[in-house]
């Protein structure tokens, strides 16, 4: 049996969750997948089943979780990950799958999220996507490199819309203390993966097509930041000692074709250096706070020089990124100001990125990401020794 | 004549004795509250360091950007505030002391000060919050007009501060009673001025300037809906 969440809102979510059910029959008849659709009420999350044959009425007056819940990021009693992972044990599934609209339909996506778990025996299973090379940028230049140096595993895309769970982890899971002594943590994207890459799961990605592109306009960069770097700046605050013990890096098994999109216009590294240099300016009082000053002198160096000589170089970056998450876990700054105020930081290494891709080929692109991830790792003590020692830099 | 003169010397002084005699009780009283007084400043004092240190105020104030960052040669809020409730436990002793003496003028003074505490108090409570608040006022809109994108982002976060500010202290003498009406009518010219300043220079002189902006403003927000131009990047 796979107990599958659809997401979405409303009368979207029902048709979502419909089409996963059809496709589910169709795929894996023998395994009596069971769709639920997960409405919001006060004070959590309820399931719906999806039933195949009927009408699945949602509860009058509670919304479908929200659109940001399939962004990846929604912890606490707004989490559908707890309710659908006890229902799934409840019923003794062997695959729980979270899941928020169908995708390229070229792809059996649903079986690459599935079969690895029925027949690899790998505990999650997250999904990779093809996107346009700038598109996800603070997945790219943050999350990821982040995950990787702290728990050794490379995952390409860790805050996925979708995941795949086995019923061991599962059961696991839910068997966690964070659910009672965190209830408003647990159960986002980023526990999920801090719980597995330091849980020793076993962890796998697959490749599942062309991302699936929101309709509407982006979400606003600052609250992107206060949302999701919130969350992985807070993992890494509670998983500190477990991430700390050096780890050598471990390849994570990838299964299916990846690569870029192709198309998308990458934004004009010029303009975007301008707001990095603008912020730096603006912002300096509140960076003085969290960078230290040989970090802030050198970005200033960088500032001057123009976006073509390189943008920002990536020990710098990484660095800037680690004394970012040691002022979070300090509170030098109030936690939402200092993300929003990280964006003109963001926005200069994104220069440099958009630089990279106007310039360098598919190949040249992705060394110029791994570039990147590799400062990351390098740099790792750089934190280690600021994390456990915050003041030594501060004014 | 010596007699007499010595009778109305000892008469003198048997005054003053016996002035001095009604006068000792009530002082022997007011040293006491005065003492009782300092007892009361060192226990508030002690009070507001603990329950500042247990609520990390400091800290809490400094995140916020309510209060400066920390240094050796600074007093912190805690410590400000622990000062400013001892010494207003003090000053309230003395003058309670004060109203106690057997003397009109030094009671009615006395009295009259007392009266002035509460409002001082409040005066210094919405000064303190105004500053504080300033403060995190111009972190705030520095940040959201640095990520707006906005030239003038640290000019604006000041005007902001000062705004508040200015208010605080308009409200602050007001409860003081500095100044009473000519302050207020002051504070309402001064704001009404600029108001009426700046809509007379955009009418006037800059009338075509802010068309001009405007119109490139929506014209670059249409631009940032394009697909393609970088804006529409999903950052996550």
């Amino acid at each position: 049996m796979v107990a599958v969440q659809g997401q979405g809102q409303g009368e979207q979510a029902l048709a979502t969750a419909r089409l996963l059910d059809e496709r589910l029959r169709l795929r894996f008849a023998s395994l009596e997948p069971m769709v639920t659709v997960s409405a919001g009420r006060a004070g959590g999350v309820t399931l719906v089943p999806i039933e195949p044959d009927g009408p699945t009425p949602l509860p009058r007056g509670s919304p479908a979780v929200t659109p940001a819940a399939s962004q990846g990021a929604v912890p606490g009693p707004a989490s559908p990950l707890g309710p659908l992972l006890r229902e799934g044990v409840a019923r003794g599934a062997a695959v729980a799958i979270v899941a928020a609209e169908p995708h390229d339909e070229s792809i059996d996506w649903l079986a690459q999220l599935v079969t690895p778990v029925l027949t690899g025996g790998f505990d999650l299973v997250c999904p990779t996507y093809r996107r346009h090379r700038t598109d996800g940028a603070i997945t790219t230049g943050i999350v990821a490199p982040l995950f990787r140096t702290l728990y050794g595993q490379a995952l390409r895309q860790p805050l996925g819309t979708e995941a795949a769970l086995s019923a061991p982890f599962a059961r696991r899971l839910l068997a966690d203390e964070d659910w009672r002594r965190r209830p408003t943590e647990a159960g986002s994207d980023a526990w999920l993966i801090a719980k597995a890459l330091g849980g020793e799961a076993r962890v796998a990605q697959v490749w599942l097509g062309a991302w699936p592109r929101p309709d509407g306009a982006p979400e606003d960069l600052g609250d992107t930041l206060v949302r999701a770097l919130g969350l992985v700046f807070g993992e890494m605050e509670r998983g500190a000692a477990v991430w700390q013990r050096l780890r050598p890096a471990r390849a994570v098994p990838s299964f299916g074709t990846g690569g870029f999109e192709p198309g998308g216009e990458p934004p004009e590294a010029s303009r975007l250096w301008e707001a990095f240099s603008r912020g730096l300016r603006d912002l300096l009082p509140i960076w003085s706070l969290v960078l230290p000053p040989a970090t802030l002198l050198a970005l200033q160096r960088c500032a001057a020089r123009p976006v073509e000589a390189g943008g920002l170089p990536d020990e710098l970056w990484a660095r800037s990124i680690f004394d970012f998450s040691v002022a979070h876990l300090t509170r030098r700054v109030e936690r939402r100001q200092l993300l929003r105020s990280l964006a003109p930081l963001y926005l200069g290494w994104l220069a440099g990125l958009a630089h990279a891709a106007a310039t360098f080929d598919d190949a040249g692109f992705e060394a110029r990401v791994e570039a990147t991830a590799v400062a990351f790792e390098r740099e790792k003590r750089y934190l280690i020794s600021r994390w456990r020692w915050p003041d030594e830099f501060n004014p | 004549m010596w007699d007499q003169t010595k009778t109305m010397f000892l008469e003198g002084l048997e005054r003053v004795a016996l002035a001095l005699a009604r006068l000792l009780p009530g002082l022997l009283v007011m040293l006491v509250l005065v003492l009782l007084s300092a007892a009361a400043a060192f226990l508030a004092s002690f009070l507001v360091r603990r329950i500042g240190a247990r609520l990390d105020v400091d800290r809490r104030l400094r995140e916020w950007g309510m209060a400066p960052p920390a240094r050796t040669d600074h007093l912190g809020p805690t410590r400000l505030t622990a000062r400013v409730a001892a010494w207003t436990v003090v000053a309230i002793g003395f003058l309670v002391g004060l109203s106690v003496l057997e003397s009109s003028a030094t009671s009615a003074l006395a009295l009259r000060l007392l009266d002035y505490v509460p409002h001082a108090l409040v005066g210094v409570l919405i000064l303190a919050v105004g500053m504080a608040g300033s403060r995190a006022l111009e972190r705030s809109v520095l940040i959201g007009s640095v990520n707006m994108g906005l030239h003038s982002a640290r000019l604006l976060g000041l005007g902001a501060r000062w705004l508040l500010l200015v208010l605080a202290a308009a409200m602050a003498f007001e409860h003081f009673g500095i100044g009473g009406s000519i302050l207020t009518a002051a504070f309402s010219i001064l704001f009404g001025g600029i108001v009426l300043a700046l809509s007379l220079a955009v009418g006037f002189g800059a009338r075509d300037l802010v068309a001009r902006s405007l119109e490139r403003r929506f014209q670059e927000q249409a631009e940032k809906r394009e697909p393609g131009n970088g804006d529409d990047l999903h950052h996550l």
